[in-house]
């Protein structure tokens, strides 16, 4: 039978058997994974530097941390181009705020920006993996977490991106110690969280093609932002 | 949703130093609702092997009496043990048969050969497409969760007590992230001259 | 779609408006608050594939400067349409412009950036578009078109100098972009990048001869290789001393192994 016409609105059907019809998806997963944690006096964000798409790699450089202030850096991986158009965006209005309120923007004001900024694209939302890592205003670390459409949760530890279904129960059990019925939970120093964050992204780029190259880890301290580069997998 | 993922549950197995490790949840369920917590995925097809199916729950049943079957055929007609390496070769051949009918279930197969004591460990996909590790293999739906911890927590030559703790480790703390897995779990360390059993208690959430 | 032929009755009406509707063309813009029509918003989908267009972009950057390389074919679907298109241009002295996709929607955003450097004439300050600021600029117009979910379908490669220091970009039709040293479009992405960073030498950059070498090889490459493409290419230079569009390239052509092919004849 000829396809049928839609009744209730009423359109006819125009596609032509042999034509190419090119449906255009304005998103696309550009791969990357985030790892961050926070501790006291310090918070470390990781990210891979793999921007892919598919099975081909763009580049193997790209940093995917976002340095906001000198205690707040954002990690941001999905849609690389929503990636770029929520970064900028964001810049301007943490500009504009310094402006009006003559002080830089706190790690907890930014986190509701973000949020709010995230949610105003409820119906074609940012298509991105966002992870915020920081000092907050006693300069303990903070990271905070975010859906696609702006949910927003403050936790201690945080994995996100392509390969963070992986690395979450790692984190739990490492930093968050679960399922380890300890007597006392030892605190995690920065340098027990920079060990395990590369370790995590070690293991992400076995398994994970869109997580590899390098891993950038920012470690956020009140004495500034320290960056370290460790290479991983190229494959 | 997969029908893979209609039941849920996961398995996963792990080679040591002459021994092998495979474990399981305990979860049963239809899509969000639980329906038995005392669902085992793992069963003893023979003295020193154990094999895992994860999946839809029908297929399940059904593969395991079709594979019972199967293997005491094999036994009468050729009067010796199947070693695990044959009972996955079988197995495979038993899952393409259904190449475009497939049944939903991913195996896992963990056992010692009966006589020269080597760890065996293998997976497959619901078509029969076997993957013979030496580190350790998962199944299931917290499968990405279950890759993570494996691969870090996971190291060569584990002493037996050691790859208990490992294999443990390695599946409650993914199972905690899944939320159609989980609800106690059972692992199963084979040795040469003994099998260990030990039940789980875990988060039932 | 199904039943065209099959002999059985067709319907009575098809392949237009129902008795008593209106047709709608594509590309009006009514909405739907006009009350004419449909409620929705049929009659305002735009073209959403490439109809013209060109095959791949590629560029290297190399010690004090970049170069960009297209070929010269403008494809009609499979139709080799317009062969001496120039699909690489020089945007100022600082910067260069290659381009891949649809070859109507970058001619359209061609218009634009004439206007730009039209306004910077007009200045009279010897402040001219730096490459970043392209390659940021045109990153923002196709992003934003393709919220509007009719994209530029571009891939397009920007170069330059800026500061002294080469600079290399891409940005495609969703207005996603990155830097690198190397970076190839299309079938590019796949026959030149390999060939080319099989050369890189750790810890130093290409020579300008090295880079265009590579260059010519790439092309050649992807003139075998790649059905849309065409064995002359154009090459965009740009270094301190400023920036050019070279004279037409030709492609090395060796056919003697076509008469051992067998199958073909």
């Amino acid at each position: 039978m000829f396809q049928q016409m839609n009744i209730q609105q009423n359109f006819p059907e125009y596609n032509i058997p042999g034509k190419q019809h090119h449906d255009f998806s304005p998103y696309e997963s550009n791969g990357g994974s985030i790892v961050a944690i926070a501790g006291k006096g310090y918070a470390i964000i990781a990210a891979d530097t793999r921007l892919s798409s598919g099975y081909s790699i763009h580049t193997r450089k790209q940093k995917k941390t976002f340095k906001l202030t000198d205690t707040t850096v954002l990690g941001s991986t999905g849609c690389w181009c929503d990636t770029l158009s929520l970064t900028s965006l964001l810049a301007y209005r943490m500009q504009s705020y310094v402006h009006t309120h003559q002080k830089t923007m706190s790690t907890n004001a930014i986190a509701q920006l973000i949020s709010v900024m995230m949610y105003n694209k409820r119906f074609f939302p940012y298509y991105v993996s966002n992870v915020l890592a920081g000092l907050d205003e006693e300069g303990n670390g903070v990271v905070y977490s975010y859906d696609p459409i702006g949910h927003c949760e403050k936790t201690t530890y945080r994995a996100g991106g392509t390969a963070g279904a992986l690395l979450q129960p790692v984190l739990d059990n490492q930093i968050g110690y679960k399922n380890q019925n300890l007597a006392e939970k030892p605190e995690i120093t920065k340098e027990k969280a920079i060990s395990i964050a590369t370790d995590t992204f070690i293991s992400a780029s076995e398994r994970d093609i869109y997580t590899g190259d390098s891993v950038v880890i920012c470690i956020i301290t009140k004495d500034g932002i320290e960056e370290k580069t460790v290479q991983l997998r190229k494959d | 949703m997969s029908i893979l993922a209609y039941n849920g549950g996961c398995v996963v197995a792990m080679r040591g130093k002459d021994c092998v490790a495979i474990a399981t949840d305990h979860r049963f369920g239809v899509q969000a609702q639980t329906i038995d917590t005392d669902f085992e995925k793992v069963h003893q097809v023979a003295p020193k092997m154990f094999l895992g199916l994860v999946g839809l729950q029908t297929d399940i049943l059904t593969v395991r009496e079709r594979l019972a079957f199967r293997k005491k055929l094999y036994e009468i007609r050729e009067n010796r043990e199947m070693t695990p390496k044959v009972f996955s070769s079988m197995l495979s051949n038993f899952l393409y048969e259904r190449r475009f009918g497939p049944y939903f279930i991913e195996p896992v197969i963990a056992g010692l050969d009966p006589k020269t004591s080597e760890p065996f460990i293998c997976n497959m996909d619901l078509i029969g497409c076997p993957n013979v590790p030496d580190d350790f293999v998962v199944a299931g739906t917290c499968g990405e969760q279950l890759y993570g911890m494996c691969e870090t927590l996971w190291k060569p030559d584990l002493e037996p007590d050691q790859l208990f703790e490992v294999i443990s480790q390695s599946m409650i703390n993914a199972f905690d992230r899944d939320a159609i897995s989980g609800w106690g779990a059972s692992v199963y360390i084979i040795e040469k001259d003994k099998i260990t059993v030990k039940k789980l208690k875990t988060r039932m959430d | 779609m199904q039943g065209y032929n099959d002999g059985m009755s067709r319907p009575f009406w098809s392949n237009g408006p129902s008795p008593g509707q209106f047709y709608n063309f594509t590309g009006g813009d009514r909405s739907a608050s006009q009350g004419f029509g449909p409620q929705n918003n049929f009659g305002a989908q735009r073209s959403s594939q490439p109809i013209t267009t060109g095959t791949s972009v590629v560029g290297i950057k190399f010690d004090g400067g970049v170069m960009i390389a297209a070929d010269a074919l403008v494809s009609y679907g499979s139709v080799a349409r317009f062969q001496d298109v120039k699909r690489v241009f020089k945007v100022n002295d600082q910067a260069i412009l290659g381009t891949g996709g649809d070859f109507a929607d970058f001619q359209s955003i061609q218009r634009s950036i004439n206007d730009k450097m039209i306004d910077d004439i007009c200045h009279d300050d010897t402040i001219s578009l730096k490459p970043k600021s392209l390659y940021n600029w045109l990153t923002r117009i196709l992003n934003n078109r393709r919220n509007k979910f009719e994209p530029l379908w571009l891939d397009m490669v920007v170069g330059g100098i800026e500061n002294g220091e080469p600079f290399l970009g891409h940005v495609d039709l969703r207005g996603r972009s990155y830097e690198d040293d190397i970076i190839a479009t299309g079938f590019g992405k796949h026959l030149a990048l390999p060939i080319i960073r099989e050369q890189i030498v750790e810890g130093r950059p290409f020579t300008q001869e090295e880079a265009t070498n590579l260059i010519k090889k790439s092309m050649e490459v992807l003139f075998y290789r790649d059905c849309r493409a065409l064995s002359r290419y154009y090459v965009a230079v740009c270094t301190a001393a400023g920036a050019n569009v070279s004279e037409v390239q030709k492609v090395n052509q060796n056919w003697e192994v076509a008469t051992v092919v067998r199958g073909y004849s």
